[in-house]
This record gives C-alpha cells, sequence and structure tokens, in this order.
C-alpha cells in the first residue's frame, strides 16, 4: 500500500525526517524534537496538520444533527464559535474527539483525527438518516497548518488581511494568508496559544496555495526563531498539555467519565445523543479507573504500554497509555488509568521499566507544566 | 534528506551498530555507532552496565533513549566489564555529539578476543551493511 501525502510532501521531504502515521508519510522532525519543542513552548513553530479529518455539515437539520452525535452542547455555540467534544458509541465508548465549528446557522466545519479520518465519516453518514443535513468530507481540498506559541500570533498578523488579536480561544474567522482564502482558528494541540488555519482550494496535486502560507509563515516568524515542527514535538508538546491522544488515551473502550472529559458531556441536552443512557448508567455506578497524570521521580522514561505498579510494589494497578521525556521539565512523564483511590496528587507509584520499578507520583497534569510560566493562559509580560 | 554516516577505520563493528576498539592493553572499548546516533537522534537517556559483570558476546548490556524510543546495546565480545563511562548518566548527548570519543560506553576485558573479533565486521564491510540497509 502507498502512502499518502499531505499538500506540504514536498517540503517535508527536502527537510524532514519522514515517517509513516495514519497512512500518511508525515516528518517526525525537522531538526529535532526538542529544539521545535522549546520553540514552540518560548516562541513560535508550525505544524502540517492537513492529513486530519475534515467535513462540511450542511442543511436545516446540521445542528440537530451534529447535536446527536457528540456529547457536548453545539446548540449553545454562536456562528464563528467551536467547541471541543468527543462522540461516543451506544456503550459509551469514545469513537473519536474532534472540534466543531459554527460557521453560519446551517454551516458547520468539523475536525477529527487521521487515524480516524475514513471511520468518523462512515460513522455521520450512518448516523444522517432522517436528518436533513449534507455531509462533505472535504480533507483533500483544504490544507491545515498549525501555528503555535507565545509569538503565534503576531507571527500570523503579519501575513493576515485582518487583525487577529481580537480572536477569542475557539473562534474561527475568515482571513486572508498572503494572499490566499483561508480561515484561522484560536485553537490548537500544544497548550500554548495559537491558531489552526485552514487553506481553501489546496489538493495533495495542486499544492500551491498550502505551500505558498506554509513559506509566508517561516519568513513571518524568522524575527521571533520559527521553527517548523515534526509529529514528534506535536506529540512531546500534547503530552505536556495533558491532552488526550485517540488511539493512546482514549478509545472506543475508554468512556468520557473516566478519561475525565466530563466537561464535554451535557446529559441536559433536551435532545439526547448516542451515549447518553449508557454514560448515565456509568455515572450511576460511578467510575472504576481515572486518567491520571505521572511524573517520574527517579531517572527513566515512562512509554506506551507499561504497567504501573501501586506505591510499595506490590501490584500492578495500570498501564500508560502516553508517556515520554519532558523538555521542559526535563523528566519522564506519562498518562495512564488507575483505579479511584489513586487518583490523589501527590499518590506514590511505580512504572515497570523493563523490569526495574522507577519510583513516581500521581501529579496535576492538565497541563504538567507550571501555568503561570507556559501555555496560553500565561500573561504576557 | 541525506545523511553521511562516520565510520573510523581500524574499529570493528557489529551489525546491532556498536563499535569496538582494541586498545594497546589488551583490554577493548565500546560503544554505538554514528549511524546509530543519527537513528536514534537525540539521546536523553542511558542506562550503563554493572562494572565487573560477565557478559557474552551479544548479551544486552544497557539501554539507549531518545525523545522517541528504546534501543538495547549489545556487547560486541565476550569479557569482562572493567569500566563504564559514568560521564554518560548526566551528559547522555555526548553519544550524539561524539560516539567514539567521549561517548564511549564501556570498557571490556576480553574473554576469547581472537574469535569474537572473526564475528565483527570491519569499517568497509559496516559501510556496506548501512548502505544496504537504506536501499
Amino acid at each position: 500500500m502507498s502512502l499518502k501525502k499531505t499538500q506540504l510532501y514536498q517540503y517535508h521531504k527536502e527537510h524532514g525526517r519522514l515517517i509513516e502515521f495514519a497512512g500518511f508519510e508525515m516528518p517526525v522532525w525537522f531538526e529535532g524534537i526538542i529544539p521545535e519543542h522549546n520553540a514552540v513552548r518560548n516562541a513560535v513553530g508550525i505544524f502540517d496538520t492537513s492529513h486530519m479529518g475534515r467535513m462540511r455539515a450542511e442543511g436545516p437539520d446540521a445542528e440537530r444533527f451534529l447535536n446527536y452525535i457528540v456529547t457536548n452542547d453545539v446548540s449553545a455555540l454562536e456562528p464563528g464559535r467551536g467547541l471541543y467534544t468527543v462522540m461516543c458509541n451506544e456503550r459509551g465508548g469514545i469513537v473519536d474527539d474532534l472540534i466543531i465549528y459554527k460557521l453560519t446557522p446551517e454551516r458547520f466545519f468539523v475536525v477529527y483525527n487521521a487515524s480516524n479520518r475514513e471511520k468518523d465519516f462512515n460513522w455521520f453518514m450512518r448516523h444522517s438518516e432522517g436528518f436533513d443535513v449534507e455531509l462533505h468530507d472535504v480533507s483533500d481540498e483544504i490544507a491545515m497548518i498549525a501555528v503555535q506559541g507565545p509569538k503565534a500570533l503576531r507571527t500570523l498578523e503579519k501575513i493576515s488581511s485582518r487583525p487577529l488579536s481580537d480572536v477569542d480561544r475557539f473562534q474561527i474567522v475568515e482571513t486572508r494568508l498572503s494572499g490566499v482564502e483561508a480561515m484561522a482558528a484560536r485553537t490548537g494541540y500544544t497548550g500554548e496559544d495559537g491558531f489552526e488555519v485552514f487553506i481553501f482550494d489546496a489538493t495533495p496535486e495542486r499544492p500551491e496555495k498550502a505551500l505558498q502560507v506554509w513559506n509566508a509563515l517561516l519568513e513571518a516568524g524568522e524575527e521571533f526563531g520559527i521553527k517548523p515542527c515534526g509529529l514528534g514535538a506535536r506529540d512531546s508538546l500534547r503530552l505536556e498539555a495533558g491532552l488526550c491522544l485517540y488511539g493512546n488515551d482514549i478509545d472506543e473502550n475508554i468512556n468520557p467519565l473516566e478519561a475525565r472529559l466530563r466537561w464535554v458531556v451535557k446529559f441536559k441536552k433536551p435532545q439526547g445523543f448516542i451515549g447518553r443512557e449508557a454514560l448515565l448508567r456509568i455515572r450511576e455506578e460511578g467510575v472504576k479507573r481515572l486518567r491520571v497524570g505521572i511524573m517520574m521521580e527517579e531517572r527513566g522514561i515512562p512509554r506506551k504500554g507499561y504497567e504501573i505498579w501501586d506505591g510499595e510494589g506490590k501490584e500492578k494497578i495500570g498501564v500508560v497509555t502516553s508517556g515520554g521525556y519532558s523538555p521542559t521539565l526535563n523528566v519522564g512523564i506519562a498518562m495512564g488509568y488507575v483505579p479511584r483511590e489513586y487518583r490523589k496528587i501527590g499518590t506514590p507509584v511505580r512504572i515497570n521499566i523493563r523490569g526495574r520499578l522507577a519510583r513516581g507520583k500521581i501529579v496535576k497534569f492538565h497541563p504538567f507544566y507550571d501555568e503561570t510560566k507556559y501555555g496560553w493562559r500565561r500573561v504576557e509580560a | 534528506m541525506s545523511e553521511e554516516y562516520e565510520v573510523p577505520e581500524g574499529l570493528y563493528y557489529t551489525e546491532e551498530h556498536e563499535w569496538l576498539k582494541v586498545l594497546d592493553d589488551g583490554n577493548v572499548l565500546m560503544g554505538i555507532t554514528d549511524y546509530a546516533q543519527k537513528q536514534l537522534h537525540e539521546i536523553v537517556y542511558v542506562e550503563l552496565p554493572e562494572v565487573g559483570k560477565d557478559v557474552e558476546r551479544m548479551d544486552a548490556i544497557g539501554t539507549v533513549e531518545s525523545v522517541k524510543a528504546v534501543s538495547d546495546v549489545y556487547s560486541p565480545i565476550s569479557g569482562t566489564i572493567v569500566e563504564v563511562n559514568e560521564a554518560l548518566l548526566d551528559s547522555p548527548e555526548l553519544l550524539n555529539e561524539d560516539p567514539y570519543g567521549e561517548g564511549w560506553i564501556a570498557k571490556m576485558k576480553p574473554r576469547n578476543l581472537d574469535a569474537d573479533l572473526k564475528e565483527l565486521m570491519t569499517a568497509e564491510e559496516y559501510k556496506k551493511h548501512i548502505e544496504a540497509l537504506h536501499h
């Protein structure tokens, strides 16, 4: 099977180290994961996220349809605003996590995971029966670039036809980027301030507009030390921010309550939604395990699949779902699921690192880092 | 992105990308090759073997971890670990910066050096080995 390529493949091939991800040939790094990671935490970096799934949902029932599919309340959105949500199966398991933007009362734009492109679109199609809504998979027609970091706003504004400082988090606006028609949303997957931009009329066969914006961003951000970033830094940044990766931290056998995504489940939506009854039952019975953050207190890097043990090293209590080296904290960090009684911050745990039970503890993990020093909430000095 | 790999003459190499250097006193130094460190990239953590330990040829004697991956380090020969490079514990990046010099991993006292050397590759052979991995 040959791998798919994004609109920016030519750049990646010339400048990056390529790997396979979700059926795409993507850059894992350009210069290195650590310098790219640090560029985003301290200044600005750009990521090609054109491999992600994107869909338009249009029609009189578009809002009612989406509200039935996902757990969060789409009807609460004003035009020009978006929200983070999950969608569940009938058992309450997470089919995917996604962002939904309301462009106009009858036009919505949906962004979902690259690894779930086909599964999700089929899921949407299957459940759209009886709704007056048209669904269009536009994943290959629109390029997507994430501009992330404390200097993302200033970088993007330099090539934008409209000012962007008035754009709120999860707001989406139309603009022209170095003359190219686009949308910019104040969202991201790094914990930092920044934008995800959507470039219209840019297919893998006609990548000129995507390349033009990519190169314009690199030039605009040069004064701030901008770096092109690969999937490696994307993963280490989202891990430090405590954000879930589908397939690791959430999947169809994990429900949003144990994943600590209760805040995106709106039980009181009058219409109901797929998975509501199962989730109500789970809430009634109480969740048995919870997603937690772990920081190592000994040398060693926890990785996906490693066992989590209790603090005395007597028994296995869970499994690491995402883990790695944190460049910002210079220590191994992880997320995983453990029984409720271990959820408290400060609880000692062990990680089985190739046979050695290395010491760690449960920590605040959304995000792992100090929010007065890093992340979008920090006040610019 | 094309890359060049440094493969010094006079060293011996394993298929798993360790190098071995025979010292004047009959002991050997070993480490991982330039190719290995470039594949791993950004090494952030090293586990070293115990001094005094007896190992067989191609035993896993340590691990090297980069941001992205974990890799075992294999002993190129049978023998005893007589010294390890403890500087790597605090400065694992030495493996990236100077894999054949300051990034050495262990000094060993060989048990059966002549026979073991026959199992290892010369610089010429190792160059062909890594070329083959890329075609």
